[in-house]
């Protein structure tokens, strides 16, 4: 069964429709890259799945080991409290285009500070805090170490180049263990001497066969890290299917306007 | 005649002085938490209530304090009912409340700019990582806004030191006022000027600390950028 | 929680509305009660009386205490309304709204009776004799003989004061300051070439051994007459003026004025 099922969803602001009835699903351990034109509603599907935007319509499903969750159906009256969303989210991580680190934390502290809120909440941490917090920072390290930045966890992001920022924001996003990792443009605020070291660690994580989304505008690397590619335009998905086929061989005359407009 | 003169217009001048610093004290204490209630009003999303505080804010920034001053003392006896009395306690009051009416608005300015000079991605980079509403603003924003608003705060805070002696007008015996009193007469002692010039000492020797103690808060915050 | 704030704001704005309104109208019945400033002033228990720090009129002793001709003339005022005094420092440009904001009762304190003062506020009888001098740099005032000679100064007066009304029926050239101090401060900073003060003023605040060492004062412009001020329309400046009667019969305020050194300024009542 599909980890992720997105089904006819749709997001206005205002009058505007920026999404016109998206479907797609997203096998467990597969990379999606998700292309296309600014404007062409990929940032703002990107943003539903993870709650900053709250669709208007439609479905999103995650299935677990634990069982299906719907985490939202337009067709239902009640709108998520913020407590469902704070909770679906959880089955999410983002990674920003403009990394967002916190600026008054160390790398590390960033990295550990959602577990560390998160397990105040465990009932048994008021007698165990010591090993648990002890336990969340050793993860955060390690998967600092995992992004190669083993010897950065105690700068501040000031302190960091914008490669290695956005490599702490990865750890960060994979501090949580969530379902999907989900890329937003992850390259496109770095001098290009920088992108190699951030592809090459989303590179790694593919072959970890890590569950992705990654809207991006690298079509050598969506060719190279991708399962499946979707090319969207004015708010649907034109097509989708593996690289072999999206990127090389496109059925749909839109999909190779918009190659063509890369060198494709 | 000077060493006789100082020691009774060194003792007034502390007493105004003690006034003057009676009167910054109560400002901060009042205005610097009325000023994020206001803040949070003139952001609200509710229409009416963000208009409303728009509107008294630009009506206390947009009229002296001097005239405030005047219109909080005297007005409700104008009215019919001085419910302020013509001691130093009422004029005391009279001038705390009116100052901490116009500087919290002052700073609910300064907090609105903190707060929305915060970029959204934070909070945004909070939410997708299910911090609480709370926790984002304890945890990711508050000191962001903080180290934004030091500057501007500092500059309003020492600003306030001088402003204090407007309160004389509804005749709160400040230091200004104490110096002004021996120029008239006071105690035995009539048309001095020094002590007038003297107060000036003790506005640059407590701005000068002032000045100090934020210098060091805003380098305490320069760790992050 | 921003909701919770905001309404906390909402309620604070409306209880400030509501206090306000409720406060004027509250006041209306207590005022239809009763006009008398007498009775206003015994409900309260005492007389506040509008000062400034102004040797010998009211001053105060090494103890803090308030004394001086106005001041224990104005004590004796309120015990024998069977009230306490109450002393309040002014500023004096605010004096009439000190008294119509009943922040004060009276103004008590070497007060000219001017068409100002008299206009805007009802006034005992005149108690006091004054006279507004010509202050000016002691090098100077020989070239400055009569009025005449001073048409092209210019000069620092106390804004309201009797100087100022003096000033202006010459013709001369004025500029207004706050404080009869302040006039004086202008002629010793040059900034303007001569200024006009109480007599008693100029007593205690020109000469040697002050900081106006070379300034001096010389002729006397209009005699003048002090008095004391109260509300519009108060009964108590018609109280005042009995007191006043009583106290010149016995002799008490000649004992009073010869104490605090104005012998033979006190008008027969």
């Amino acid at each position: 069964m599909a980890i992720l099922e997105v089904e006819n969803l749709r997001k206005n602001f205002d009058k505007l429709e920026v999404l016109k009835g998206i479907s797609f699903s997203l096998e467990k351990g597969e990379a999606l890259s998700i292309i296309g034109s600014s404007g062409s509603g990929k940032t703002t599907l990107l943003r539903c799945m993870n709650f900053l935007e709250m669709p208007t319509s439609g479905r999103i499903t995650v299935n677990t080991d634990a069982g299906a969750h719907v985490l939202f159906d337009g067709s239902r009256a009640k709108a998520l409290t913020e407590a469902e969303i704070r909770k679906n989210r959880l089955h999410f991580g983002l990674v920003f285009q403009s990394f967002n680190l916190f600026p008054q934390y160390t790398a590390l502290e960033n990295v550990t500070l959602a577990p560390r809120l998160q397990a105040k909440t465990r009932e048994d941490y008021k007698a165990n805090s010591k090993a648990i917090l002890k336990e969340i920072n050793e993860h955060g390290l390690a998967l600092l170490a995992q992004m190669g930045l083993a010897d950065r966890a105690d700068y501040h992001p000031h302190q960091l180049s914008g490669g290695q920022q956005q490599r702490v924001a990865i750890a960060r996003a994979l501090a949580l263990e969530p379902d999907i990792l989900c890329f937003d443009e992850p390259t496109s605020a770095l001098d290009p001497e920088l992108t190699g070291e951030v592809l090459k660690v989303i590179r790694g994580l593919a072959e970890k066969k890590t569950t992705m989304i990654i809207v991006t505008h690298e079509m050598g690397f969506a060719h190279d890290v991708s399962d499946n590619v979707i090319f969207m335009d004015g708010g649907v998905i034109v097509e989708q299917g593996p690289p072999s086929q999206v990127l090389e061989n496109p059925r749909e005359e839109r999909t190779r306007q918009f190659l063509r407009g890369y060198g494709g | 005649m000077f060493e006789q003169q100082f020691p009774i217009v060194f003792h007034s001048l502390n007493v105004g002085f003690l006034q003057t610093l009676k009167l910054f004290a109560v400002t901060l204490i009042g205005a610097l938490p009325l000023g994020l209630i206001i803040s949070f009003g003139s952001m609200s999303r509710f229409k009416p209530l963000s208009a409303l505080t728009r509107t008294f804010v630009w009506i206390i920034r947009g009229t002296p304090l001097m005239l405030q001053l005047i219109i909080i003392y005297y007005g409700p006896g104008l009215l019919g009912n001085n419910w302020w009395g013509g001691g130093e306690t009422g004029r005391f009051l009279a001038s705390a409340i009116a100052f901490v009416i116009n500087y919290a608005c002052y700073f609910s300015e300064i907090y609105r700019g903190g707060i929305q000079g915060v970029p959204q991605g934070q909070r945004e980079a909070g939410e997708v990582l299910g911090l609480t509403k709370a926790q984002i603003f304890f945890r990711v924003t508050l000191l962001q806004m903080i180290k934004r608003i030091v500057p501007p705060m500092s500059n309003e805070i020492i600003t306030l030191v001088k402003d204090t002696s407007l309160a004389r007008i509804i005749s709160l015996q400040e230091i200004i006022w104490a110096g002004q009193s021996f120029l008239k007469g006071s105690q035995g002692i009539s048309g001095i000027i020094w002590p007038l010039f003297f107060t000036g000492l003790y506005y640059l020797a407590f701005s000068g600390l002032l000045t100090i103690l934020l210098a060091r808060l805003e380098k305490k915050l320069d760790y992050f950028h | 929680m921003k909701k919770i704030l905001a309404l906390l704001l909402a309620l604070v704005m409306i209880f400030a509305l509501a206090a306000c309104g409720n406060k004027t109208e509250a006041a209306k019945p207590e005022a239809a009660k009763s006009d008398s400033d007498m009775d206003y002033v015994k409900a309260n228990g005492k007389l506040v009386v509008g000062i400034t720090d102004f040797e010998p009129m009211d001053y105060q002793d090494a103890n803090g205490n308030w004394i001086g001709f106005d001041a224990d003339l104005a004590t004796a005022f309120a015990n024998s309304l069977g009230v306490d005094v109450e002393f309040a420092e002014i500023n004096w440009d605010n004096k009439i709204l000190e008294l119509n904001g009943k922040s004060i009762d009276c103004i008590w304190n070497g007060m000219t009776l001017t068409d100002e003062v008299t206009s805007a506020a009802s006034c005992s009888n005149p108690y006091m004799r004054n006279a507004q001098v010509i202050v000016l740099p002691a090098a100077e005032a020989d070239k400055y003989a009569d009025v005449e000679a001073m048409k092209d100064l210019t000069f620092a007066v106390e804004a309201g004061s009797a100087g100022e009304a003096a000033v202006a029926e010459l013709g001369y050239k004025a500029t207004p300051v706050t404080a009869q101090a302040d006039a004086l401060l202008e002629v010793a900073a040059g900034t303007s070439d001569a200024c006009v003060i109480d007599l008693l003023m100029a007593y205690a605040m020109v000469g040697e051994g002050t900081s106006y060492a070379d300034l001096t004062y010389t002729f006397s412009l209009n005699e003048e007459q002090y008095g004391v001020a109260f509300r519009q329309g108060s009964d108590l400046a018609g109280a005042l003026n009995t007191f006043f009667a009583n106290q010149y019969n016995s002799g008490a305020l000649d004992t009073l004025a010869d104490t605090y050194g104005l012998s033979g300024s006190v008008i027969a009542q």
